[in-house]
């Protein structure tokens, strides 16, 4: 087992780390599959508003490859069709019936995987709805199936600091995780297991499989930061990668020939320590989040994740909801305090002098500013990029200097944007000029 | 409420796109935001923010520079009164300094944020908190004589000409306060260098003082025992009871500046020991040249170090990020080079007694391209994406 202990990153103590029980919610009375979270999709509707779906049935697909397609997680009628502006698809709202009735594919044993062939199985996970849990660096797309990658990650951590804790994740699941690892050996001969260092307890049996322990920092855990640092060569820049969830869906999918419907859920809020949560795929937000103070904001990571609205779902990918609570009423000379109550990752405040689980809320602590050349946003950078001139060259439609500086590393993590006193919101930029040149290349 | 917020919200409407004073909006946003720190909503990801923004920021440097204000008014104080033949106590030579000082600062404060105020209104931009810092730097390099107009005049020159005209705050070359002191040095020389007139408590009392910097020894004797006899003995110009401009006089006040700056991490450490460290190697190496009896190549690496303005310059200018490399390495050697120039000015041209304002300025004009090869290198050593 390697590790991975890269010297940059967050390293403020967040205050909102869930409890390791479990909990069962109750069955909701709508799902939803959300279009929010899936990233550069087209989608295409293949439902109507009042039509019966059953649990597996196509709701969209991805016009850019209609294979990919996302499936109804529950039985009942299609309530309602969200659309944003412009009419964007916002999400497909299933009003669910007390039984599931489910669209059945033949299941596949682990020993049964060695008859199917490499295009079988691949069209059996896409017809499923399962294909997309594997997905290729550096744009974050759908895996490519026309092409071998040079090695997959498997991501036992979520998104945010407070995911699912892998060893809960993956309790009793332990036959679908090694399933799911026969799965990803089909593809790649090369299989990178990663975990946080503080997820290696509760891990069982799993723990043998982990080829690499990563250090507590946020985000050394993410697919990107992990590529990062253990690539050698630009070809494994084109990396595979998949999150344990998305692993034992695919195994479970495969094994029972139903679309899995299950998965558990972090929700995390002030110094509350709520217990992970079994529910089903696509829970209304309102059921995850239970009562929260008026002005609060509902995050799928607080660092790295989207804004959600409690009345819609939690998306296909999500498995982390954050309630951040609203900032108190703005404070005469604020900037001259001491600051023993105010969290930062630089020296300027007196909060740096004591180490205790802070809070922080959804506001800005600031106004934009024009860049005053810091430093700071490098300082943190996980992946060693220097986001202001990446910025700079991005604003001056230099799209080649930008990449040659490396930007296609940047995994997003949003620290850049957290830590810069301007308040420039540098990893929206540098997102949007990776997409607009995944744009570009896919033609 | 808040009786201060209240007013805030009664006049909110009178600066918004349809009041009457749409045009002072970024004095109107200055002024509510200077007193209620805004805290506006994030809209994009990442949803929570580190708490330091600019003010703060700022503030920092305007708190480092607390120590080299406060000596320099009791400095100033206390140098007049020693030219008028008096020993004052503490209190009467830091307010008798205090009052020649203040008008100094006040105006720069002044003249500097109508600039400010009027380039916000015509980008409609708000007023960068910058120039909370610029408004204190410039006064404190100049001497405590120099005319108010002269002090109008060169902030005028800074900010418009150092920053607004490069498209302002963030894209200027040049340090606008260094800009603005060079300005004032270059356009009246006399005010500025060699001879400076030590201010009275109420007049000018034109008894002349020598800055340490103007001193050559005459032949004989060596140039620290003439310093030395002139009263820039090295304890002296440590502690920086000297006659001098405003803020630079003290090394010492200097060095508490830097201790904070370095330990809020807000200046960058390697700009300020590259500096102190090319100034040192270069003294060295100037001492040990034969033939340089009596001139300021003799004085050493300690007398370099604590006269004139090197301290002051490396710490609170040298340091600007804006006009500094964003690199590290690049940091590194733009601060060894200014030390380095710093020295070679001195040693070179005793007409230019100050030799850092000019080693940071022309050090400036090079940082981009500090910045250009670093990142060469840089790339060079990232596995390439495409
Ligand atoms: S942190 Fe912000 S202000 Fe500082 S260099 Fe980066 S982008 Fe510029
Ligand atoms: S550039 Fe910003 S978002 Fe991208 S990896 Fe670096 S810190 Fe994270």
């Amino acid at each position: 087992m390697e590790k991975i202990t890269p010297s940059k990153g967050f390293k403020l103590k967040l205050a909102g780390m869930p409890d390791t029980s479990i909990i069962r919610l109750p069955r909701p009375a709508t799902v939803g599959v959300s279009a929010l979270d899936i990233p550069h999709i087209r989608p295409k509707l293949l439902v109507k508003e009042k039509e019966a779906v059953k649990t597996g049935t196509p709701l969209f697909h991805d016009k850019r490859d209609p294979d990919i397609r996302y499936v109804s997680p529950g039985t009942g009628t299609v309530k309602q069709i969200r659309f944003g502006p412009r009419r964007s698809l916002i999400e497909v709202v299933i009003a669910l019936d007390s039984m599931d009735d489910f669209v059945e594919f033949d299941p596949v044993s682990p020993a049964g995987l060695g008859s199917l062939s490499d295009q079988d199985l691949i069209d059996r996970l896409k017809q499923g709805g399962v294909w997309q849990t594997l997905r290729q660096l550096p744009a974050r797309d759908t895996a490519d199936s026309s092409t071998a990658p040079p090695l997959i990650i498997v991501c036992l951590n979520g998104n945010d600091l407070f995911s699912p804790h892998p060893g809960r994740v993956l309790q009793d699941r332990v036959k679908q995780f090694e399933f799911g690892l026969a799965i990803l050996r089909r593809f790649s001969d090369r299989i990178i297991v990663a975990a946080r260092k503080s997820s290696m307890n509760r891990l069982g049996p799993v723990s043998e499989r982990i080829t690499h322990q990563v250090a507590d920092i946020y985000p050394a855990w993410d697919p990107g930061a992990i590529l990062y640092h253990i690539k050698t060569k630009a070809e494994e820049n084109q990396a595979w990668y998949i999150h344990a969830e998305g692993l034992i869906r695919m195994a479970r999918f495969l094994e029972t020939g139903r679309y899995p419907v299950e998965t558990m859920v972090t929700v995390t809020k002030g110094h509350d320590k709520k217990p992970h949560m079994i529910t089903r795929l696509g829970s209304p937000v309102h059921l995850l989040a239970g009562n929260f103070p008026a002005g609060s904001m509902i995050t799928t990571g607080q660092l790295n994740g989207r804004k959600v609205d409690p009345d819609t779902h939690l998306g296909f990918f999500e498995t982390t909801l954050n309630i951040l609570p609203d900032a108190p009423e703005d404070e005469m000379f604020g900037f001259l305090r001491p600051g023993l109550n105010k969290p930062t990752v630089s020296k300027t405040f007196l909060s740096c002098l004591v180490n205790r689980e802070v809070q922080l809320d959804g506001t800005l602590h600031g106004e934009e500013r024009a860049c005053i050349n810091c430093g700071y946003c490098e300082t943190i950078c996980p992946v060693d990029l220097m986001p202001s001139f990446i910025m700079k060259a991005l604003h001056g439609d230099d799209i080649e200097e930008a990449l040659q500086l490396g930007l296609l590393d940047c995994c997003r993590c949003g620290l850049c944007s957290f830590t810069c006193p301007s308040k420039i919101e540098l990893t929206q930029i540098l997102s949007l000029g990776m997409d607009t040149h995944h744009k570009d290349k896919q033609g | 409420m808040n009786p201060i917020k209240k007013i805030f919200d009664l006049l909110e409407h009178d600066f918004s796109e349809s009041g009457n004073f749409a045009k002072l909006a970024p004095l109107f946003d200055a002024t509510k935001t200077f007193f209620f720190l805004p805290s506006p909503k994030t809209r994009l990801g990442p949803f929570i923010r580190d708490h330091l923004d600019l003010k703060r920021y700022m503030s920092v440097v305007l708190l480092s520079l607390m120590p080299v204000l406060f000596f320099g008014m009791y400095n100033t104080g206390f140098q007049s009164g020693l030219a008028r033949g008096e020993s004052l106590d503490f209190w009467s030579a830091f307010l008798s300094g205090a009052w020649v000082v203040m008008p100094i600062i006040i105006v720069s404060y002044a003249v500097g944020f109508f600039w400010e105020i009027l380039f916000a209104a015509i980008r409609r931009h708000p007023i960068s908190e910058g120039f909370l810092v610029t408004g204190m730097l410039f006064p404190l390099t100049l001497p405590p004589t120099i005319p108010l107009w002269q002090v109008a005049l060169g902030i005028s020159f800074g900010v418009v000409i150092g920053k607004e005209i490069f498209g302002g705050t963030g894209r200027n070359i040049l340090n606008p306060a260094l800009t603005a002191r060079a300005f004032v040095f270059f356009s009246y020389p006399v005010t500025m260098s060699g001879n400076i007139w030590v201010a009275g408590a109420d007049a000018v009392d034109g008894i002349t003082g020598a800055t340490a910097l103007a001193v050559t020894a005459d032949g004989g004797t060596s140039l620290t025992a003439t310093l030395a006899d002139q009263g820039f003995s090295l304890p002296h110009l440590f502690f920086g009871l000297v006659p001098g401009s405003i803020g630079e006089t003290s090394a010492l006040c200097c060095l508490i500046g830097a201790a904070i700056l370095i330990l809020t991490r807000i200046a960058n450490f390697r700009i300020i020991l590259g500096g102190i460290a090319g100034l040192i190697l270069t003294a060295l190496l100037a001492w040990l040249l034969p033939g340089t009896y009596g001139t300021w190549a003799d004085a050493g690496p300690l007398f370099h170090l604590c006269a004139g303005g090197f301290l002051f310059g490396i710490t609170f200018m040298a340091t600007d990020p804006v006009s500094a490399p964003g690199t590290n390495p690049g940091r590194w050697i733009f601060g060894f080079l200014i030390g380095f120039l710093t020295v070679v000015l001195r040693v070179a041209n005793p007409a230019f007694a100050e030799g850092v304002m000019l080693a940071i300025l022309f050090m400036n004009v090079f940082a981009p391209l500090l910045d250009h090869l670093i990142m060469k290198q840089r790339i060079s050593k990232r596995i390439p994406n495409v």
